[in-house]
């Protein structure tokens, strides 16, 4: 390609990138609007198709969990939790893409409060599980934002086996 | 590189179509494809959202122009370099140790891995192709 063909492709390539942000923003403008007033800063799901899912901070998941308002459920790995959990937690290893509860657990959750947390900020499988239950019917689930590392870091109990 | 105009048209429409397909399938679920990029933990939560907004309608646009022919080499150049992106992107996860989806086609994605690596590159090859194309030159006689 000759010099002048360089930048006539540079130039094109600028252009057609431009025409793909003004689409973008015009087309996804009322998601945009809404990632502005501080949706999705802690995760990516639209809060009317799940009205029973709510992220919480590990303040609010301690007042739960010290004043027995809520069933803590760890969606890490068995040895995770086996190393250490919030105190009375009970495990529900989860694996991306699984669309299967037990009817015995889904028993034991009808009618209450349930806390949800993975391993940290980044793993979402606690937000997958949560979806999971509340199109299963469970209607107040609150995911640990911060997981597993944020109760750790709160200095807040935690139980393990030996 | 190839030459013959034929397989050079072909690798137009093929890789336009996928990219068009790709893009199209990621505009229709901005947050599941924000949380895609996310989880390869790169960016945080702003960037992974403007990223999620704007690569999908990048990659409309340059497979539109590729496949159409018009404008052929720069939705080649575009392709080209979100491919080299992606395959580095995808090179330092698997170097990390990161066990995460592509993100690539929705969800028919699959695993970051070797092999996309090598479907990256064969795309990459072919998007090459078009773009170092020499130009039809007068014809002869």
């Amino acid at each position: 390609m000759s010099r002048g063909e360089v930048r006539t492709v540079l130039r094109q390539m600028a252009a057609i990138t431009a025409l793909s942000v003004a689409v973008a923003a015009l087309f996804h403008l009322p998601l945009i609007k809404r990632f502005a007033r501080g949706e999705f800063r802690d995760a990516f799901f639209l809060a009317e198709e799940f009205p029973g899912v709510r992220m919480i901070g590990a303040m609010e998941a301690e007042d739960l969990w010290a004043g027995g308002l809520a069933v803590f459920l760890d969606a890490r790995p068995a040895f995770l939790y086996r190393a250490g959990r919030v105190p009375g937690a009970r495990n529900v290893p989860f694996e991306g893409g699984a669309t299967e509860i037990a009817d015995e657990l889904l028993a034991a959750l009808s009618g209450r409060t349930v806390v949800v947390y993975c391993e940290e900020e980044d793993c979402r499988t606690s937000l997958e599980l949560a979806k999971l239950l509340h199109d299963r019917g469970l209607q107040d689930l609150r995911v640990l934002a911060g997981g597993w590392d944020e109760w750790r870091r709160a200095g807040l109990p935690e139980e393990g086996d030996r | 590189m190839i030459r013959n105009r034929l397989v050079l048209t072909l690798f137009q429409v093929a890789l336009g179509g996928l990219f068009i397909y790709s893009g199209i399938i990621k505009v229709l679920d901005p947050l599941g494809f924000a949380q895609d990029v996310r989880d390869y933990r790169v960016v945080g939560q702003t960037l992974s959202f403007l990223a999620a907004v704007v690569l999908p309608w990048l990659e409309i646009f340059a497979g539109l122009f590729l496949a159409s022919g018009l404008m052929k080499r720069a939705g080649a150049g575009i392709i080209s370099a979100l491919l080299v992106f992606f395959i580095a992107l995808v090179a330092a996860t698997m170097i990390r140790g990161l066990d995460v989806d592509c993100g690539c086609f929705g969800n028919l994605s699959r695993k970051a891995g070797l092999g996309l690596i090598l479907e990256d590159a064969a795309m990459l090859y072919m998007a090459l192709c078009v773009l170092l194309a020499p130009r039809k030159g007068p014809p002869v006689g």
